[in-house]
């Protein structure tokens, strides 16, 4: 019984976090958005490089041939820093993509994949993506019909035709994105405490900062609360993917429930301590709340989450 | 990360479990609130502690097993897997213990740890005073050094099972001229000795499970103190880490609390209800989330990162949860739950104590303070 990551995994997520707050801070990603950009073809090929958008591609096929557990950190600080794009997508989808002809353009990133599931209505990033992983398999030559979205970082489609090929290992696909979302929820949490922390120590009202009244103290500890309690389940269900244990499915799902909650509860904690400035178009935090917004809902929302943590826990007699 | 355990963890695992329900009474013993149910429970401890199950994670020497924290989750997943008595002296064991482990004189390690191993002194804990709550750094009591004693004066209250119980610890002013958190000193004291009263305050379940301490020139010998004298602040802060963090409740009392809601909705709850149903699925995965939670935080213990202010985390995380298991307990019962005579008084018992939770140890809203203070930075409030 050991629950950790080990120093490597913690060094490459330390990694690319230095990377993203160096090469992504929030000022890149409302340039994005102001651009109408829903992807970043520069950070995607730092990236690439890096080895992040291959992580979970074995490595015969030129990947990095990590597991989830590997992974788990990295989605957390994509997260952090709000990254836009398909990358929680491709980085779930890559593998399942080998021995197609898609399969060496996912590692370098040339290829543009993206995920969606028969429980979402729209698909996220089609627009950029030359191909679609669903549980039905890989799905190429569609068309593309632009819907408008809350996250201006993650672009809506309605497809319609192409062709579908078969793909043998699409079993976990919607587990793995939950996770995956789970973690990239964590990390927004993260940032959107971060940001409130940081406008409640500059901030003063009624002669000190507004972070020494209490009501502003308690409001930004419980939403850290919720935060760092959906930790260790979004952790133990990259653990249960990763090693196929028998509770993997609902532990994916207890993850994304907990994460998605703590998530939208950061987002609420701290638009209010932003007061006014929070219901800005201006302020930071925006970003990151609609994202989180976003993402509660998307690949299966607390709801859906919570009812199959039910099955599990309720259906039979332990 | 392996989450799974290795084969001398099962090896303890199915010791621990065999002695258990080879010895666990059939029939559960009488509240340690009680005469009765405290002396019951005394015996219970000497029984475990005659089989070396009473403080696990303590070395060898001072009747432990010398398991690590992995090892100690382990035993109490078994135990209240067992439904094995509550804890009579956790105030000793859980807290002081480790407390005296730390910071402790040999003579104090030798004369205290076996001793409270097997519960042969039972420890009350004499923290709060009628205007030292929340404010603990508030205290007023003192001690004043005459000759070859400590003279202690004023009031402790709140000090949990002091009624029945042979020693206490707690801080006393020392320095007459200091401030707040300096010159205080930690003192262990037994509870017959001349000059202390000790009166019972009946709780919000009736029963008298914590007392008020009196102290009128009580005489107490040189070196009573754990740790330096005037230091007894950093002392305390070390004993409430223990406490706010992963001793007092481990995640195998929510974790079996959380199973017995589960049954408790299948036998007695209307299965259509959707609302009962997710509420039962979020105590399930409360409990669930803080076992992991823990699991997390003591693997980092082992590794050398110690639990610092997220410890305060802790505390609120249980006591809201253990509160939160109960209501939606009394909700299936509906109006069964007024009833405190039938089989599922349990559960009303256990809610009225799982109330205390958000208070003792620290309110929850000074474990927000803290958190807010140490873990976000925020500025420092009034």
């Amino acid at each position: 019984m050991r629950f950790a990551f080990t120093d490597d995994q913690r060094a490459f997520a330390d990694g690319l976090h230095d990377l993203l707050v160096h090469e992504y801070p929030p000022a890149r990603l409302r340039e994005a958005w102001a651009a109408g950009r829903g992807h970043e073809p520069d950070l995607w090929r730092r990236l690439a490089d890096m080895g992040v958008l291959s992580m979970m591609v074995p490595g015969p096929a030129g990947g990095m041939g990590g597991t989830l557990v590997d992974s788990v950190l990295l989605f957390q600080q994509l997260g952090r820093a709000g990254v836009p794009g398909p990358v929680v997508e491709h980085l779930v989808a890559a593998p399942r993509l080998a021995g197609t002809p898609w399969a060496g353009g996912v590692v370098d990133g040339s290829v543009v994949v993206t995920a969606a599931l028969d429980v979402d209505p729209f698909v996220a990033h089609a627009d950029v993506a030359e191909v679609i992983v669903t549980p039905s398999g890989a799905r190429h030559g569609y068309a593309v019909s632009a819907v408008a979205g809350l996250d201006e970082g993650r672009h809506l489609a309605e497809v319609t035709g192409g062709t579908l090929e078969p793909l043998p290992g699409t079993d976990e696909l919607a587990d793995t994105l939950a996770v995956a979302t789970a973690a990239f929820l964590v990390g927004l949490g993260e940032t959107m405490i971060d940001l409130a922390g940081e406008y409640a120590r500059q901030r003063e009202q009624f002669g000190k900062p507004i972070g020494a009244f209490q009501a502003v103290k308690h409001l930004l500890a419980d939403a850290l609360l919720k935060v760092e309690f959906a930790k260790a389940p979004t952790y133990r269900a990259a653990w249960s993917l990763s090693t196929a244990q028998p509770t993997a499915g609902r532990d994916a799902s207890m993850a994304k429930a907990l994460a998605g909650e703590a998530a939208y509860r950061a987002s609420r904690a701290a638009m209010q301590v932003h007061g006014a400035i929070g219901y800005t178009w201006e302020a930071d935090l925006q970003l990151f709340m609609k994202k989180a917004w976003a993402l509660q809902r998307a690949y299966g929302d607390a709801r859906w989450h919570r009812r199959r943590v039910s099955a599990a826990v309720l259906a039979t007699p332990r | 990360m392996d989450l799974t355990y290795t084969a001398e963890q099962d090896a303890f695992r199915a010791e621990a479990r065999a002695w258990l329900e080879a010895n666990v009474p059939a029939e559960p013993l009488p509240s340690f609130d009680t005469a009765e149910g405290f002396a019951r429970h005394r015996q219970w401890e000497a029984k475990l502690s005659a089989a070396r199950w009473s403080a696990v994670s303590w070395p060898e020497g001072y009747g432990g097993r010398g398991v690590d924290y992995i090892g100690w989750l382990i035993f109490e997943e078994e135990y209240f897997r067992a439904g094995a008595p509550g804890r009579v002296n956790q105030n000793g064991i859980f807290l002081l213990g480790p407390t005296i482990m730390e910071v402790g004189t040999p003579e104090q390690k030798a004369r205290f740890l076996p001793t409270m191993a097997s519960s042969e002194i039972v420890w009350a804990q004499a923290w709060s005073e009628p205007n030292a709550g929340s404010d603990m750094a508030a205290i007023r009591s003192t001690a004043r050094l005459d000759g070859d004693a400590w003279v202690l004066n004023g009031q402790k209250i709140w000090a949990s099972r002091a009624v029945w119980s042979d020693w206490c610890f707690g801080m006393f002013r020392s320095d007459p001229d200091s401030q707040r958190h300096r010159g205080l000193t930690f003192f262990l004291l037994p509870l017959d000795l001349p000059g202390v009263t000790v009166r019972p305050i009946a709780q919000l379940d009736g029963d008298t499970g914590f007392a008020e301490i009196f102290f009128d020139d009580v005489r107490i010998p040189l070196g009573s103190n754990l740790g330096e004298v005037g230091k007894g602040w950093n002392v305390a802060m070390a004993t409430a880490g223990f406490e706010r963090g992963v001793s007092l409740r481990s995640p195998a009392r929510f974790s079996t609390a959380a199973d017995r809601l589960i049954e408790l909705w299948r036998t007695h709850a209307d299965s259509t209800d959707d609302a009962l149903r997710d509420a039962v699925t979020d105590a399930w995965m409360l409990a669930e989330g803080y076992r992991l939670h823990t699991y997390q935080t003591v693997t980092g213990m082992i590794e050398g990162r110690p639990i610092g202010s997220e410890a305060s985390l802790n505390k609120i995380f249980w006591s809201e949860m253990d509160v939160r298991i109960h209501e939606i307990a009394l909700d299936i019962l509906g109006p069964h739950a007024e009833r405190m005579d039938g089989p599922l008084e349990r559960w009303v018992d256990g809610f009225l104590f799982s109330l205390a939770g958000p208070i003792y140890a620290g309110t929850n809203e000074i474990q927000r303070n803290i958190i807010a203070d140490r873990v976000l930075q925020l500025p420092k409030g009034v």
